[in-house]
């Protein structure tokens, strides 16, 4: 409750007089009680769920921690031990960085063509936004994962359908050269919330822009690059963040299809994979604590990075 | 009790005096309430809850939940459960696991209840062992097994190849398994399954040889020799078409399922005996059990009889005595034997396993023959595996992969093997 009530503080108090304490408490209760009543629950989740076990969580990579027993402080030792003798740590960034290079722009054009292609009035539109969102709702799931891994296996779909052309594929989700790209595919079929996002951005752009650039004679693709992409800017800027950040927590596929392992040879070693490796097959939950907080400062220097680079490419006038 | 008090504080507290008066008469006129935890099949869960039941109509006033998860699921759910001090009173344990947990002090030691409510006097003396960490009893074993060749009878029949005997050596295996290939009776069939990540398989072949995967004092008990020797063995099987190759054996995620004999791969696989019944249950063909292969017609004590899992009481159970007689029950009761079966491996109690043979259907049967009859390639029980060990194994198979794939040859695979495990070990 304490944190509740400075919160409260902290919003009301600025533009108050300032009145006796005790009258103060008062009036603020029965100017915001209501609203923080009803902001409630939110709170709690947001203090209980949320914020308090980050804390926790900050605490923790600084000791060392098996579960079980009490936690050891050992200072920044863990930190160091990331950034001087983990090999495994090297590998899972490595691996996920190629994932996240891969998986988001293959993504975002997939879901801005297909965008474009339903802008232009087809037939039982909102169907095929349905239809084309559906993968989005379902693919971070576990059967998901459980099926693509029985379309790429050896005797997969997949190798079936490369057989009617007489090619014989390897088993793309257990071959350490290909099994990466299984996840990326993976990942791009789920193309279904950037693409409903670029819809809409896409009816935001004025038609008579367009009938202007045909009057001038502009061809499609012209009108495309000149007017569609620059007025869509914000639009891309918004998913690109949003799904540079979902693919470096991307855990669920690579656990599915790899049992866990993140193998072969770690090649599916998600940086989150190895992070439950470490917490919960090795029992050093301190070190993986200390691994969830590497893994926020480089989603923040990322999204940092985009946001400082966003002001040469994202256009906000119309 | 921990979840009574604070339920029964929240509610005083609170405004819900009414639920209060709800809940108040099932929370207080319990005696007493077991909370189990076990990994296993659906099968395993069944045969559980009967015997629970079983146990509560002896014990009136006794409430028992019960709970299970699957092998890879269940140590993450056991370590929460016992860091957020609310570990289940009975934990199904593994070899594997018991020393880490009984070093960090979530077991009750259970000395104190040997002779009064643990009556496991007919008990091997080395299954008691086994269950020891530091002098001390935390577990007790729910039955023994020992690490065996799943082998597909229809296979090595259509293919004329007779099956692999208790004296067949690696060389004549190797022989086997190419003949099975050659003969092309199914699509993309493959004599064996490739055991080179296979720990257990390993440490079967390093016994042979007179070492072991770790020593007592939790060390690495084999050199960067042993471990090229053995990756070479395998490269030629791979070459001669002998075993499956890389990129299928890289789908065994090591359970029965994805194992390369259930996914109609390949003619063997490497697990251990208990097992039997899972793996019949989902392959149509008839399987066998077999002996592991022989790195020569002398070799002898590869395979050991190992306490398949165990029963341990928590050290925060709030009536351990209770647990220690609930387990008792579950190894000794010769109704409860009967409906356990030897699911869980060959239960230690001779009295029980008298009771039980009558009753026992053809593959339990075999299992407890196949056990039983090892003979001389039984050797001692090796001391439990050290912290590290689950890291160690994982360590083996992703090796085992990079020679496999081709990345390592087989002399860089044992020296890498060597460094990553001792590393691990030294970690803890």
């Amino acid at each position: 409750m304490a944190a509740v009530q400075d919160s409260a503080v902290a919003i009301g108090g600025g533009a108050q007089a300032r009145p006796a304490a005790q009258g103060r408490w008062a009036s603020l209760w029965t100017k915001h009680g209501a609203g923080y009543m009803f902001l409630l629950p939110w709170l709690i989740g947001f203090f209980g769920l949320t914020l308090g076990p980050a804390i926790a969580s900050l605490y923790l990579s600084f000791t060392s921690f098996d579960l079980i027993r009490t936690p050891e402080w050992v200072g920044t030792a863990n930190y160091v031990r990331i950034a001087t003798a983990d090999p495994k740590f090297a590998a899972a960034m490595q691996v996920t960085f190629l994932y996240v290079v891969l998986s988001v722009p293959f993504k975002l054009t997939f879901a801005l063509l297909v965008a474009l292609l339903l802008d232009r009035g087809v037939k039982g539109l909102t169907f095929y936004r349905a239809l084309f969102y559906l993968p989005s709702l379902l693919g971070g799931s576990v059967a998901i994962a459980v099926l693509w891994r029985q379309l790429f296996a050896g005797d997969g779909l997949i190798n079936s359908l490369l057989a009617q052309f007489g090619i014989e594929g390897p088993s793309w989700i257990s071959h350490p050269n290909y099994s990466i790209w299984t996840l990326v595919v993976l990942s791009v079929w789920q193309f279904g919330s950037p693409m409903i996002i670029f819809l809409a951005g896409l009816r935001q752009i004025p038609t008579d822009m367009y009938e202007a650039a045909s009057l001038d004679g502009a061809s499609k693709f012209r009108q495309f690059y000149k007017i569609t992409l620059p007025l869509l800017t914000p639009v891309i800027f918004f998913n690109a963040v949003v799904q540079t950040i979902d693919a470096f927590k991307a855990f669920t596929p690579a656990f599915i299809i790899s049992g866990g392992t993140g193998g072969p040879i770690n090649s599916t070693l998600f940086y989150t994979l190895y992070l439950y490796q470490e917490a919960f097959g090795n029992f050093r939950m301190g070190y993986a604590s200390a691994l969830a907080w590497i893994l926020v400062l480089i989603i923040g220097l990322f999204t940092a990075f985009s946001f400082l680079t966003s002001r040469y490419w994202v256009h906000y006038d119309d | 009790m921990t979840h009574r008090i604070s339920r029964r504080t929240v509610l005083a507290g609170g405004a819900a005096l009414l639920s209060y008066a709800a809940f108040a008469p099932r929370a207080f006129s319990q005696e007493a309430r077991l909370r189990l935890l076990w990994w296993g099949s659906q099968t395993r869960a069944d045969r559980t809850n009967k015997v629970s039941e079983l146990f509560k109509k002896a014990n009136p006033g006794v409430d028992i939940n019960g709970e299970f998860l699957g092998w890879s699921d269940y140590w993450p759910r056991l370590a929460t459960q016992v860091a957020g001090g609310n570990a289940p009173d009975v934990i199904q344990m593994d070899y594997r696991y018991i020393v880490e947990y009984a070093r960090r002090g979530a077991l009750a030691p259970l000395d104190s209840y040997l002779g009064s409510v643990l009556k496991v006097e007919d008990f091997d003396d080395v299954q008691i062992k086994g269950g020891s960490v530091d002098g001390k009893l935390y577990g007790i074993s729910l039955g023994a097994n020992s690490t065996a060749m799943m082998v597909n009878t229809v296979a090595f029949e259509e293919a004329g190849v007779d099956l692999p005997t208790p004296s067949t050596t690696w060389e004549e295996l190797a022989r086997m398994g190419v003949e099975i290939t050659k003969a092309g009776k199914r699509k993309g069939y493959f004599g064996l399954s490739d055991g080179s990540g296979v720990e257990p398989l390993l440490e079967n072949w390093l016994r042979q040889r007179g070492k072991a995967l770790f020593t007592a004092d939790g060390k690495i008990a084999y050199d960067a020799n042993d471990g090229a020797e053995w990756f070479a063995m395998w490269q030629k099987m791979r070459e001669d078409k002998a075993c499956v190759p890389a990129d299928i054996q890289a789908l065994d995620q090591f359970n029965i399922e994805t194992s390369p004999l259930s996914l109609g791969k390949a003619a063997t696989s490497y697990a251990h005996s208990n097992q039997l019944v899972g793996y019949q249950a989902i392959n149509k063909d008839k399987i066998v059990l077999k002996s592991h292969a022989l790195i020569n017609k002398d070799a002898k004590g590869g395979h050991y009889r190992k306490p398949s899992m165990f029963f341990s009481v928590s050290a925060k159970s709030s009536d351990p005595e209770l647990g220690a007689k609930y387990v008792n029950f579950f190894v000794k009761d010769p109704e409860a034997a009967k409906i356990l079966g030897v699911e869980r491996g060959v239960p230690e109690s001779a009295s029980v396993r008298e009771a039980l043979a009558p009753s026992l259907d053809e593959l339990g049967r075999a299992a407890l023959d196949y056990v039983s009859g090892l003979g001389s390639l039984v050797g001692d029980l090796p001391p439990p595996p050290p912290s590290g060990a689950g890291e160690a194994e994982l360590a083996l198979r992703s090796v085992a992969e990079q020679v496999a794939f081709g990345q390592l040859d087989a002399k860089q695979g044992g020296e890498t093997l060597v460094n990553e495990v001792t590393q691990i070990l030294s970690r803890g």
